[in-house]
């Protein structure tokens, strides 16, 4: 059998494995073990645990704990509360003026972590049953709440940007900084759509009576003041790291640190909440690491067999494709895994096989980060596997059925391709910041 | 279900859980050892040994937490068929399907304790200027893979009884 | 590898190196596909690049376990289990040149020493050869050893343990990762090699500074095998792997010296820096108090301090072109 026959016939059997249902990590583990096992014998046996002991050197996923941490403290702290009553005051009187405000709190979330975890957390908890009171279209909104939360990954900091840092060797600073103006185009994009939709048919999104909104000038700025503390919080972690005082993963904790003060200073540290933020941090935790160390086990073999050649084999020699329709065709090929596929064990399998040929090709890999961060978000949304599906399923309340949430994600998959489209044709709107603004990472 | 089998699933799973909720402190440790890092570097004194502690508290932490992550049910699956199926139908099929997890879990266990026989056997010590003894977070890592596998045991069983339609409360 | 083998009829082996793909297009790449060639395909090296398969501070466990074959690669990166891998990579100050080390090997008698202690352990000891000096690039210019103190340096454990006396932090991460490093605040500096593989490494990119004075002259590295797959290859092909180590290490020997001597010559994207000869003595010096501590470990140690020494005296009493002052 030729080494792609193997290849394929590994990929395959890990698909099949999966629709099982049987834990991801399980079905990756078990195809990556088991093929090292029949290729390479007697010395095939240890590939799984010596893919742990490379994990152990991955120090960039040091961050990852730290990230899910501050998520889960920063949706339990209450400030999310606060910046939605802000939200709440200013955009109340515009139709779909809430739906606004949501994007405009998914931006401020995602600045401070690092997942969609957090933002998925907020918007299905404040926001949500908030949004389902005053009548907002219930598709509209459940879509609006995956979409923005996805920008978590976008915004930095983001810790799909680390990951592919970590495997594509390009400086995890860089990439965040270039996810800026992307993620905000994108929030940019929800909020013309949820405009548009509603100045078509307001009953979508109506406008709050201005009873509920007018207040002096003064007071509306106080609740500006709840951006105090997200600010603080961000500056901690990415204004310390980009000066240079904190390394990546030293900053991470330093955000983690003051996601915990945030928690105490708003008063909201009792012991139940204690526990259930450190439980889900080790569950989800161990959800992330387990999968990458199967994935790493599976991604060894797959190297070892050459499928890297074999993929430029195939698509420079056999298909003679010029570097933008590969380029397209690898995005493509990530939307259409993503529908099914962990974007984590997408990324230590299958990214570490395009990325070298996009290198080769001239694209800027910085950029081409962006680009994939974007395929992660669809993929985050796009059934039948995806994260913010499955949250949005535990989370929503029951009027919202299965097929609202299926629904909801189409016109927001719509725009997040069309954004990607635009970040292709203008590389600089990713590549500006990073090229402009000096930082060592 | 026999009581032997109701006895180790209780014992199993109170185990597993003990351990999960002092690991899960876990992160406190790593928190407090990256801000010591990060504050000892500042003073122009960085330490050798962060980075590496670190990486072996991350270790420590998600492979002995691997037990009471399982029983937490936090391990994502890829619902498109499962998700249709009654509860009693996904036991089954998990009673099989659950042999991929053994068989992975058994050849990471296998490759740890090899490896940790060897870091015994030569005194093995870390590839770094610190270079700590391997064998101890060696051992942890089997050990936490162990606990894994029992969790998975008690999985199985509990499976076994809701898909023959007596399930363990 | 049973199954592969019964398919393809001839012997596949998994050689890792150490030098991450850049790097390995030049220090391996050639004679790995000279032996593959030449081999007219009775036998087939397949190569990987450092952390590709394994774990570089697991390539000796994986090499022992038959996970991979062999291994290009120092005794101190590969972590070996026997006594003399603190002599692999940068020894200090125990070369002042490349030739240095294949002459303590072949004339001076380390080759018996390394075949024996890794015998002792189950694996073959091929052959050494020698690599570039061992200099530091940087971010800030170093002019003077003050100027060292409080760097986190990516560098070699015994490296990095005998210049920790100097107030550098040494960390140990995968070669690949480090200009990212470098980037992310994890490292400051880099003593891993001389001027060329700054750049043919790419870190010339993150770094701006190089130090003229060297650790040491020359790396001492070398191939090594699973005892077993090196005994079931047919003698012919164990000579023809021989001849394209020595020409491996042979085309090491003019391209590092060459490569050093013409990026600094020529100048360009790093500034280079010093620090004053008397003040670098006692660096100098300091190693051979590190000498004198390494010998104490073993009989075995000891003998190749002993060996040093005598080189050393011999190279000194040579006088010049083999040593100045
Ligand atoms: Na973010
Ligand atoms: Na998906």
């Amino acid at each position: 059998m030729s080494y792609e026959m193997i290849a394929l016939l590994m990929f395959s059997s890990m698909m099949m494995s999966m629709l099982t249902g049987q834990r991801v990590f399980a079905a990756i583990g078990v195809v990556g073990v088991v093929a090292a096992a029949l290729l390479w014998g007697n010395g095939g046996f240890e590939l799984g645990f010596s893919a742990n002991m490379k994990l152990l050197k991955w120090y960039a996923l040091l961050t990852l704990p730290m990230f899910i941490f501050m998520g889960y403290m920063l949706s339990e702290s209450g400030i999310a509360e606060d910046l939605y009553k802000a939200f709440h005051v200013w955009f109340g009187g515009v139709r779909g003026g809430l739906a606004l405000g949501t994007i405009g709190l998914m931006v401020v979330i995602s600045a401070m972590n690092g997942l969609s975890v957090a933002g998925m957390a907020i918007g299905a908890t404040i926001a949500l049953p908030e949004l389902l009171r005053r009548g907002y279209d219930k598709i509209m909104v459940s879509g609006v709440i995956q979409a923005g939360s996805s920008l978590g990954i976008l915004v930095p900091p983001s810790v799909v940007m680390v990951l592919y840092g970590m495997i594509a060797r390009q400086p995890v600073g860089q990439l965040w900084l270039a996810g800026v103006f992307p993620g905000l185009l994108l929030a940019l994009l929800f909020a013309i759509y949820v405009v548009i939709r509603c100045w078509i048919n307001p009953a979508l999104g109506p406008a709050l009576p201005p009873e509920e909104r007018d207040m002096p000038l003064i007071e509306k700025l106080k609740l500006a003041q709840a951006g105090v503390l997200p600010f603080l919080i961000f500056f901690l972690m990415m204004g310390l790291f980009l000066m240079g005082i904190t390394s990546l993963v030293e900053s991470s904790a330093v955000g983690a640190l003051g996601s915990l003060f945030a928690a105490w200073f708003k008063g909201r540290l009792t012991w139940e909440m204690w526990n259930r933020v450190l439980e889900q941090t080790l569950g989800i935790t161990c959800m992330f690491m387990w999968i990458i160390m199967a994935a790493l086990c599976f991604g060894a073999v797959f190297d070892g067999l050459g499928a890297v050649k074999a993929i430029e084999g195939l698509l420079v020699g056999e298909m003679g494709l010029g570097p933008w329709q590969i380029l397209i065709l690898m995005q493509v090929s990530f939307l259409i895994m993503g529908a099914f596929l962990d974007d984590t064990a997408m990324l230590v399998i299958v990214a570490p096989l395009y990325i070298p040929l996009v290198g080769k090709l001239g694209f800027d890999l910085v950029w081409y980060g962006v680009l994939y961060t974007i395929t992660c978000q669809i993929a985050y949304m796009t059934p039948p596997f995806g994260y913010n599906l499955f949250l949005m399923r535990a989370m929503a309340p029951p009027e919202i059925s299965l097929i609202d949430i299926y629904r909801s994600i189409v016109p927001f998959v719509l725009i997040m391709i069309l954004g990607m489209i635009i970040i292709m044709a203008f590389p600089q709107i990713a590549l500006w910041l990073p090229q402009h603004v000096y930082v060592r990472g | 279900m026999p009581d032997a089998l109701k006895t180790y699933v209780r014992v199993v799973d109170a185990f597993n859980r003990r351990v999960g909720r002092i690991v899960m402190y876990g992160i406190f440790v790593l928190m407090g050892i990256l801000l010591y890092s990060s504050a000892s570097k500042m003073m122009l004194l960085p330490a050798n040994w962060t980075l590496e502690m670190a990486q072996f508290v991350m270790a420590a932490y998600f492979l002995l937490g691997g037990a009471y992550s399982l029983q937490l049910d936090s391990h994502v699956r890829m619902d498109l068929l499962y998700s249709k199926w009654s509860p009693r139908t996904k036991a089954a099929v998990d009673v099989v399907t659950i042999l991929m997890l053994f068989v992975y879990l058994f050849f990471m266990l296998y490759g740890g304790v090899s490896s940790t026989a060897y870091a015994l056997k030569f005194g093995e010590t870390s590839y770094s200027a610190w270079s700590p003894y391997m064998a101890p977070i060696k051992i942890i890592m089997v050990v936490g893979i162990f606990l894994t596998f029992l969790q998975a045991t008690s999985i199985l069983i509990k499976d076994v009884a809701t898909a023959i339609g007596r399930p363990l409360a | 590898a049973p199954y592969v083998k019964a398919q393809d009829k001839k012997i596949t082996w998994r050689l890792q190196t150490y030098a991450g793909a850049a790097l390995a297009e030049f220090v391996i790449r050639p004679a790995v596909d000279a032996f593959n060639k030449a081999a007219n395909g009775e036998m087939e090296i397949q190569l990987y690049t450092a952390d590709q398969l394994v774990p570089t501070g697991e390539l000796f466990r994986a090499m022992q376990a038959g996970t991979i074959d062999a291994v290009q690669s120092d005794d101190d990166s590969m972590n070996s289990p026997v006594d003399i891998k603190v002599f692999g990579g940068y020894f200090p100050f125990a070369s002042r040149y490349s030739l240095d080390v294949p002459t303590l090997f072949y004339e001076y008698g380390l080759a018996e020493i390394w075949d024996q202690a890794y015998t002792e352990v189950g694996v073959k000891w091929l052959s050494a050869g020698a690599w570039d000096p061992c200099n530091f690039a940087t971010n800030k210019p170093i002019k003077a050893l003050a100027d060292l103190k409080g760097l986190r340096v990516f560098t070699f454990p015994t490296a990095g343990q005998f210049l920790s006396q100097f107030g550098i932090v040494p960390v140990t991460i995968p070669f690949e990762d480090v200009p990212v490093a470098m980037q992310t605040g994890e490292i400051d500096a880099i003593a891993w090699s001389g001027i060329t593989e700054v750049f043919t490494s790419g870190w010339v990119d993150v770094t701006k500074y190089f130090l003229t004075n060297n650790v040491s002259g020359g790396w001492a590295g070398s191939f090594f095998a699973n005892a077993d797959r090196w005994n079931e290859v047919p003698e012919h092909l164990k000579t023809l792997f021989n001849l394209c180590m020595d020409s491996s290490h042979y085309h090491r020997l003019h391209w590092y010296w060459g490569g050093e001597a013409k990026l600094r010559a020529e100048g360009g994207r790093l500034e280079l820096t010093s620090i004053p000869d008397a003040e670098w003595k006692t660096v100098e010096d300091a190693a051979h108090v590190f000498w004198d501590e390494v010998a104490k470990q073993t009989p075995r140690t000891a003998k190749v301090v002993e060996i040093l020494k005598k080189y050393n005296a011999d190279m000194e009493k040579a006088g010049k072109p083999y040593r100045y002052g």
